[in-house]
């Protein structure tokens, strides 16, 4: 049997209404002065209401808040917000938001825990104390984050993000509540979506795969096929909502043990240079990285195909924003070909760009693709791709998805 | 039985190879040009060794304590390090073990895997020959 490691020690509250439960869940932890830690977004348009009113009702109402987190957030606020934290005092730290928010709540975790500067303790393993007690609450249904050991800040005078990961950054508890998200655009919840599918078919092929992690892959894609159209045309729909956010936090197990691939190294890269969304970019490069990786995932990715018939084999694919029935061949290539094509359908159904360009990434030139590509080359995520990848490789790749 | 007798032992064995790679043309110029400064720091037995290449032109190998402050640190137990040079290690399995510790700028510490690779096979002949005080190549 290959070497593996499978951890995700954080306990999971889902369904409609869960974060009601928030007030009886800080004091379990014995913390009595927490800290919110969310974006203006969220709370200009009352998103948090249901959030400010748990808190309210188990006498918490009053609780410092750091709304201050910009989309990729970066290390200057997270500096400030580990210092606002330092200054509360805060003995929990509560992270309502996307990935972003989360992320931040996490690397101000480390400050607000550790001695030092935060950012002496970035990389991986880089610190061996537990932190403050950290609740995450995701209003996204992508990244993953609440279940993630990793966080990842942007460094804006180098243009690079700054990876956190250790056992510590996992979320002690995740509150996945369907109605927070509900406000969220279409466009965001596609994207967000996508994160998360290519974060199962990353996971699922990678060179960190192990059984745990694939079980997780498959029901979790497959929750995205049968939900994401539906949550995206139709936000208020409670079910969609909720099985998007349970199919995210699962991928987010998955893949925080196993690693993901060169889709995630070269949105990273793409995402970094040019502020594009995350999950938006990833949507971008998914059939093309998987067309890349098909020489050495064609089975695994046929696979995921056959799972995804099993559950309604012989169904036309239209309510779940594919173009083709559901149906399984007796050959490995064609049903890998078959999910890739599966994979763009629900990417168009859901109204995604398709390339780069559109996503506002300006015309390149072949030194900057080169010089793109080789940033792509050291992405950490790259070291668990299926497939090798060259510098002209990963600059083909962006070519293609530009 | 961790597979180095003794801290002496260790950075013996880790100072020759990295000489042996300073003197090798296609790593060196590499490893130069990153102008980083990496710190090896071992455990079981405890051990240090620093490679400088801050200045872009030179490779320095500093065994045992300096004042250096490294860019990226790399912590692992003496055995895994072996096994690293023997070309057993996945690296980014074994930071996902927690077997491997990688502190500062992770993506500029794996972009030097590729560079030192070639060194895989200078190893065995350096830990063949330790105590013996012999060059290798
Ligand atoms: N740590 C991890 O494991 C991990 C994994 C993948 C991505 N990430 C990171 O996550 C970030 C992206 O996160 P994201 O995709 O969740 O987006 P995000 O957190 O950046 O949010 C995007 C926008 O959506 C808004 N928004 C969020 N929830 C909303 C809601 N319910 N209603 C209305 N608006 C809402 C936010 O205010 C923000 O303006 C990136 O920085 C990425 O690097 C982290
Ligand atoms: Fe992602």
């Amino acid at each position: 049997m290959r070497l593996g490691v499978f951890q995700s020690p954080t306990k999971v509250l889902f369904g409609e209404g869960t974060i009601s439960g928030i007030g009886d869940e800080i004091s379990q932890f014995g913390a009595s002065k927490p800290l919110l830690v969310t974006d203006k977004v969220l709370l200009e348009k009352g998103v948090l209401e249901p959030v400010l009113r748990s808190l309210d009702e188990s006498g918490f109402g009053k609780l410092p808040i750091f709304s201050d987190v910009p989309p990729d957030s970066d290390v200057e606020c997270v500096r400030q917000a580990a210092a606002f934290a330092r200054q509360a005092k805060a003995d929990l730290v509560i992270a309502c938001g996307g990935g972003s928010v989360i992320d931040t709540a996490k690397v101000l975790n480390i400050g607000l825990s550790l001695p030092g500067d935060l950012l002496e303790y970035e990389g991986i393993n880089s610190f061996s104390q537990a932190l403050k007690p950290l609740i995450a609450v995701p209003t996204t249904a992508g990244t993953g984050s609440e279940m993630s050991a990793v966080a990842m800040i942007m460094d804006k005078a180098n243009g690079k993000k700054l990876i956190f990961g250790s056992r510590y950054l996992y979320a002690d508890l995740a509150i996945l509540d369907p109605n927070l998200l509900c406000s969220l655009p279409p466009r965001l919840t596609a994207g967000t979506g996508m994160d998360a599918l290519t974060h199962c078919l990353e996971a699922y092929v990678s060179l960190g795969a192990n059984v745990i992690a694939d079980a997780l892959c498959l029901d979790a894609m497959a929750l995205i096929f049968q939900n994401l159209k539906l949550a995206t045309t139709n936000g208020d729909d409670p079910e969609a909502r909720a099985n998007t956010l349970l199919a995210s936090a699962m991928a987010g197990m998955a893949f925080t043990n196993t690693g993901v691939g060169i889709v995630h190294a070269l949105a990273h890269t793409i995402g970094g240079a040019f502020g594009t969304h995350h999950g938006l970019t990833n949507a971008v490069f998914l059939p093309y990285g998987m067309n890349f990786n098909m020489p050495s995932s064609y089975e695994r990715y046929a696979r995921c195909w056959r799972h995804l018939c099993s559950l309604d084999p012989g169904a036309s694919g239209a309510k779940y924003g594919i173009s083709a029935k559901l149906v399984m061949e007796a050959d490995f290539e064609k049903d890998a070909r078959s999910l890739v094509k599966a994979v763009s359908d629900l990417a168009d159904s859901c109204s995604i760009p398709k390339r780069l360009r559109d996503l506002g990434v300006p015309e390149l030139a072949d030194d900057k693709i080169l010089e793109l590509a080789a940033v792509a080359g050291t992405d950490p995520a790259i070291m668990f791709n299926p497939q090798e990848a060259s510098i002209e490789d990963l600059s083909n790749l962006i070519r293609e998805a530009y | 039985m961790p597979v180095f007798s003794s801290t002496e032992e260790l950075q013996e064995v880790m100072f020759t190879l990295w000489n042996e790679m300073k003197g090798n043309p296609e790593i060196a110029e590499k490893l130069i040009s990153s102008r980083l400064i990496v710190q090896f720091q071992y455990k079981d037995p405890h051990g240090l060794l620093t490679v400088d290449c801050l200045d872009g032109k030179e490779m320095k190998i500093i065994v045992g304590k300096t004042e250096l402050k490294p860019v990226i640190e790399m912590s692992m137990k003496a055995d895994v390090a072996h096994e690293f040079w023997l070309g057993k290690v996945n690296v980014p399995m074994a930071l996902m073990m927690g077997k491997i510790v990688s502190k500062g700028p992770t993506p500029k510490a794996l972009a030097l895997l590729p560079v030192i690779k070639p060194a895989y096979s200078i190893y065995p002949k350096v830990w063949e020959l330790k105590g013996k005080n012999q060059r290798v190549g």
